[in-house]
């Protein structure tokens, strides 16, 4: 195991998620913006309006500024977050889709060579190759959503790869195409929301109203899509995955599919309301405020694809804790809980206490906060005021008297459909109860 | 357990889908594209602010334009670091997850760090395009450089943790064992080898200066004095930068550890004596600039390629040292997504040769008019990213269908 890295109160997961999240909005942005974009451009051309080209200034000057500076950012920020908060997920991934990822890189060359080129050349080159710029980049940009699914979909449901090993029976898995369609609707909603928010600000006031009409129907167009999809797409969820959310197994999964329902449905509404019947009412202040309500309810969807795929990481192959569940003997891989049990987890530890004196109090405590960070950290906080299910609550509530009590609790773990199975042998098991006594205690 | 049997055992048990060395190639590659971007967004931005405080109108214009220059350069040695971000992630896992882990919170900072960079290195465009000599501002550029500085730091700093395993576990277990976990470690850092990579950026900064000027030398509204300006000051910085890095590596060159014997090395040796060259031929290149440019461009970016695979070669001598090899990591051979790397990213230089014709035959056309391209290359680079999608969406369906996960 690597070293662990502890983040008090929100745990090293939520870094993930917070990042994540906010990526969602500039790299959909970025996927969708110029679909709509080439279509205003091809309006003005073909109906010889100038005047439209203002717009297409403003809209590439915004997606560049937002999504290149945030969306590049915040995507190489997943990569640093996944490394510090879970090196051993992200490590699986890579090594199993590092051509996906690779070849996801050339597109996003692709994109960032022709958006500046795009801009920069408005004007300055033919029309007809210029349209052709936007659509390079438009394709580039949703070939580069085609790519990253795959391995978005995979950490969901492996499919067929727990048996072959094969990089597509891995990326084509029975959660690809409804989720690539899902995201690739919901790119022309996002589109569609920050187009309104720019062309509320152009002082043409017929071509404003055009612009806000024509981008709630992209909205409208896309949610109305988005969300029957989105029925595919939880239709196909794995059982494992619809059991936790439909058994109510963890109740919070239905709660957040609720916010992002109610948050879809309040876009939808602004779309209709505010941007086809009374465009005049779209404006940066209420444009803002949509994109902040669409951003929770992207949360809360993303956080139900994360949530139902507990206890899992990437689905049957490796769990929350980063360690490996399952043989994959296409690869030589070889399920680690076996061995963890049979040799004890600390035992395959480089970072621990040189010394664990078994009758010590003091060298089980120590050993036992090696143990519990690391099989327990990346989900849970560990501190009393701890927001995302911290432990020394959620035990509390078990009232336990000793230590005993908490190994007998540990015992039990892999009868938790979202929880994985305690690693270790005895000594690991005495060390972690030990430890987690002491928080509940403290 | 000892360092070797840990780094060893945290290989990804999946292994590899190619050979290693195919990796390695790539990580070299990439980072060299890499680092020469970011060279010139650092050189710029340092460049823009001298050019301001000197208050003359052909430093001004020299100083809008690297604006732009810094911007767009900094998005594209963003992407361009994705790659061998990834790369080292597949055949260096061991450290390089390591060494993030021990320092995460520097690892999330340098994020942080850059992204004011780069809001302020476009505080400093958007806030001079309009600017004279007299109010001109360098106040965000000044705020770049120091963010831009701190990011080189903390990369510099994960880059060296990596090359310390042998110190990783008293970093943080202590002797009485209480093991931390604040990921807060800061560790290693070599001033000869952080220099080695900054100052380059002086000279990586001339070279383009030199290509700008002989680029728009055609142009009939660009003044000849200045571009005689920029061209000859390109020159003049990319040689003396080029000289005083040479001096750095050899400062970097000692602090090796000495029973690596490196100035042995025949891969560091090639780096040594081209980089020798290059700044041998930017001397012979100071008063004619525009003529030199091209081979100067080519030998630039020859020599850091080259001290690329030198830089490679000494971080192999350093895992060695801890008992690691690249070259038996396991390999499960997996031939469709080696095939499909390799056959997309052809097709990408097909389609980026588009962008970069309109770019070039746009930057060479008169302010006010308007270039003409032929209309069928367009057409030919979507036309392949579509031809891409069917034939992915194709293998898509079959696979789907015969796995029986489609409906």
């Amino acid at each position: 195991m690597y070293p662990f890295w502890e983040v008090p109160i929100f745990t090293s997961g939520m870094v993930i998620a917070l990042i994540a999240t906010f990526h969602i909005l500039p790299c959909h942005l970025a996927t969708g913006a110029f679909w709509f974009t080439v279509f205003v451009e091809r309006k003005a051309y073909k109906q010889n309006r100038p005047e439209l080209l203002e717009f297409i200034k403003k809209y590439s000057l915004l997606i560049l500024i937002f999504c290149f500076v945030i969306g590049s950012l915040s995507g190489v920020g997943i990569w640093y977050a996944a490394t510090v908060a879970s090196p051993r997920g992200i490590s699986g991934l890579i090594h199993n889709y590092v051509w996906g990822w690779a070849t996801e890189w050339v597109f996003f060359v692709i994109e960032i060579a022709s958006i500046y080129v795009y801009y920069y050349t408005l004007g300055k080159i033919d029309s007809k190759s210029h349209l052709m710029l936007g659509w390079v980049y438009a394709w580039a940009a949703w070939i580069s959503m085609i790519i990253i699914t795959g391995i978005l979909a995979f950490m969901l449901s492996s499919g067929k790869w727990v048996e072959t090993g094969g990089f597509f029976d891995g990326f084509f898995n029975e959660t690809y195409w409804p989720q690539l369609l899902t995201r690739t609707a919901f790119m022309f909603c996002i589109a569609g929301v920050y187009a309104a928010i720019v062309a509320s600000t152009l002082a043409n006031k017929k071509i404003r109203k055009e612009l806000v009409r024509s981008a709630g129907l992209w909205g409208v167009a896309g949610m109305l899509a988005g969300v029957a999809f989105a029925g595919w797409y939880l239709y196909r969820l794995p059982a494992h995955a619809k059991g936790l959310w439909l058994d109510e197994s963890l109740p919070y999964l239905g709660h957040l599919l609720n916010a992002a329902a109610v948050a879809y449905a309040v876009v939808l509404i602004w779309f209709v309301v505010c941007c086809l019947i009374k465009p005049r009412l779209v404006g940066p202040v209420s444009g803002i405020l949509i994109l902040v309500i669409l951003f929770l309810g992207i949360g809360a969807g993303e956080g139900f694809r994360e949530g139902v795929r507990r206890p899992y990481i990437i689905d049957q192959y490796m769990y929350g804790n980063q360690i490996v569940a399952k043989d994959i003997p296409a690869k030589h891989v070889k399920a680690e809980i076996p061995r963890f049990n049979k040799d004890g987890f600390l035992a395959h530890l480089y970072f621990r206490p040189n010394k664990i004196d078994p009758k010590n109090r003091t060298d089980l405590l120590r050993a036992g906060s090696v143990v519990v960070h690391h099989e327990c950290g990346n989900c849970h906080a560990l501190d009393r005021f701890g927001k995302i299910r911290p432990l020394p609550v959620l035990l509390a509530n078990l009232s336990p008297e000793s230590p005993g009590d908490i190994q007998d609790f540990l015992d039990s773990l892999g009868d938790y459909p979202f929880m994985p199975p305690f690693a270790g042998n005895e000594l690991d098991k005495k060390a972690a109860s030990e430890y987690l006594f002491s928080i509940v205690r403290r | 357990m000892d360092i070797a049997t840990y780094v060893n055992s945290m290989r990804d048990p999946a292994g590899l889908p190619f050979y290693p060395i195919v990796f390695q190639f790539l990580l070299v590659l990439t980072f060299a594209l890499h680092i020469t971007m970011v060279n010139l967004v650092v050189g710029s931005t340092f460049l823009s602010i001298w050019e301001i405080w000197k208050r003359n109108s052909f430093g001004l214009r020299l100083a809008k334009a690297l604006g732009r220059v810094i911007t767009v350069g900094l998005s594209v040695a963003i992407v361009l670091g994705v790659a061998p971000l990834l790369f080292v992630q597949v055949i260096y896992d061991p450290f390089w997850y390591t060494a993030t882990s021990l320092s995460a919170f520097y690892a999330l900072m340098f994020l942080v760090v850059i992204t004011l960079a780069f809001y302020s290195a476009y505080g400093f465009y958007l806030g001079n395009r309009n600017a004279d000599v007299a109010s001109a501002k360098t106040g965000w550029a000044l705020v770049a450089a120091g963010f831009l500085l701190f990011t080189a730091l903390f990369i510099h700093m994960l880059s060296m943790e990596q090359l310390m395993p042998q110190h990783w576990k008293q970093w943080i277990v202590s002797p009485s064992g209480v093991v931390s976990f604040s990921g807060g470690e800061f560790h290693g850092i070599e001033f000869g080898r952080l220099l080695h990579f900054l100052i380059p950026s002086f000279a990586v900064t001339g070279v383009f200066l030199m290509l700008y000027s002989a680029y728009f030398k055609d142009r009939e509204d660009y003044d000849p004095d200045y571009l005689d300006y920029v061209g000859k000051k390109g020159a003049w910085m990319a040689f003396w930068a080029s000289a005083i890095a040479i001096g750095a590596g050899f400062w970097w060159l000692g602090l090796t550890p000495t029973g690596f014997h490196f100035a042995r090395n025949p891969i560091f040796l090639a780096g040594a004596i081209l980089g020798v060259v290059t700044t041998a031929y930017l001397g012979t290149s100071l008063h004619k600039p525009q003529e030199r440019a091209i081979p100067s461009a080519l030998l630039m970016f020859s020599s850091i390629f080259v001290m690329c695979c030198a830089r490679e070669a000494l971080r192999m001598k350093y895992m060695s040292k801890a008992g690691y090899s690249i070259y038996n990591y396991p390999v499960n051979t997996d031939w469709p997504s080696t095939l499909l790397f390799f056959a997309t990213f052809a097709m990408g230089l097909f389609v980026l040769y588009f962008p970069a014709l309109a770019a070039f035959e746009a930057g060479r056309t008169k302010s006010g008019q308007v270039a003409t391209l032929d209309p069928s290359i367009g057409k030919k680079a979507v036309s392949a990213m579509i031809a891409w999608f069917v034939i992915v969406a194709g293998l898509g369906i079959i696979v789907s269908v015969k796995n029986g996960v489609l409906f």
